[in-house]
């Protein structure tokens, strides 16, 4: 297999409640796939087990190496189900502190991203402007199968196997970001396709914005 | 696209203009998950750039950053 891991545990949170939720679930889905048939433990809070009480128990438990949290949020916070904050600036940062830490959630890296950071030997990769993608309808009951959607997860889901790859924090992001612009030069060779436009538009947005904070030489071991 | 104005910038409302003439060529089966906001048809986001609000506005900055990248890019080859 490709390199090895470690002892470290991957946590997932994955709330499943709208549209957005269903899909970065989903593709955080596949990455929980890959990495049980490389023998990685992982943890899948799911649905409502995406609560803030599941969450810091578990990991507090289990102490991951790697947490990787879906879900709508803002400067200050990650949520899970139903919009019930996970994780809060000024409140219970330090249950990310010594672990690597990706959100696919809105904003979170300026305010939630930089307290994080600040504790030592912590990577926090997220997002520091509103994370997008585009969907098709008719795909909610499959979204990893949705070609409109595939760029944005491919892209996203990168950061997670560079990690996995025993990559640091900085270059899995540079890695996810060729990756997107390989998927974005695909969608821009489409351009007659209004479709495609907008997603390229959406895609180019979210590579920009995708940052590290905090020790950005960190590694899963 | 001609480029013959250069650097000329554009106005809101020509911003605004040009977002809704891309937008209203879209497919009525797609949707725009625009983060936290949720998740939006192509009539629910002319509507948006029609009004002006945070997610119309958020569109319509999405739309043309990626628009202005290309000149960057373009020279940079």
């Amino acid at each position: 297999m490709e390199g090895s891991f470690g002892s470290g545990m991957i946590l997932f949170t994955r709330p499943d409640y709208d549209p957005v939720t269903k899909y970065i679930s989903a593709w955080s889905k596949v990455l929980i796939r890959e990495s049980v048939e490389k023998a990685i433990e992982c943890i899948d809070l799911f649905d409502d087990k995406a609560n803030k009480k599941e969450f810091e128990g578990r990991v507090l438990k289990t102490n991951p190496s790697l947490v990787v949290l879906n879900g709508h949020g803002n400067n200050d916070c990650v949520t899970g189900q139903d919009q019930e904050p996970l994780v809060i600036k000024g409140q219970n940062t330090n249950i990310l502190a010594s672990r690597i830490t990706y959100a696919i959630s809105c904003d979170s890296a300026k305010g939630l991203g930089d307290e994080v950071g600040k504790y030592p030997s912590t990577a926090y990769i997220g997002y520091d402007r509103k994370f997008g993608f585009m969907y098709s309808h008719g795909f909610l009951s499959r979204p990893e199968e949705d070609p409109l959607a595939k760029p944005f997860m491919e892209f996203s889901n990168q950061v997670v196997r560079g990690l996995i790859k025993e990559h640091t924090a900085e270059e899995c992001i540079q890695r996810a970001k060729e990756v997107g612009e390989a998927n974005l030069r695909k969608l821009e060779s489409s351009l007659s396709d209004p479709d495609i436009q907008m997603a390229a538009a959406f895609l180019w947005r979210d590579i920009n914005h995708l940052v590290v904070r905090g020790d950005e030489h960190k590694k899963i071991y | 696209m001609n480029q013959k104005n250069g650097d000329k910038k554009m106005s809101d409302e020509e911003v605004r203009k040009l977002v809704l003439a891309r937008l209203s060529v879209m497919s009525p089966d797609v949707y725009i998950a625009v983060g936290s906001d949720g998740s939006f048809s192509r009539d629910e986001m002319i509507q948006r750039v029609e009004a002006g609000d945070e997610i119309g506005r958020e569109i319509s900055d999405i739309q043309m950053e990626w628009l202005r990248s290309w000149k960057d890019r373009l020279v940079q080859v």
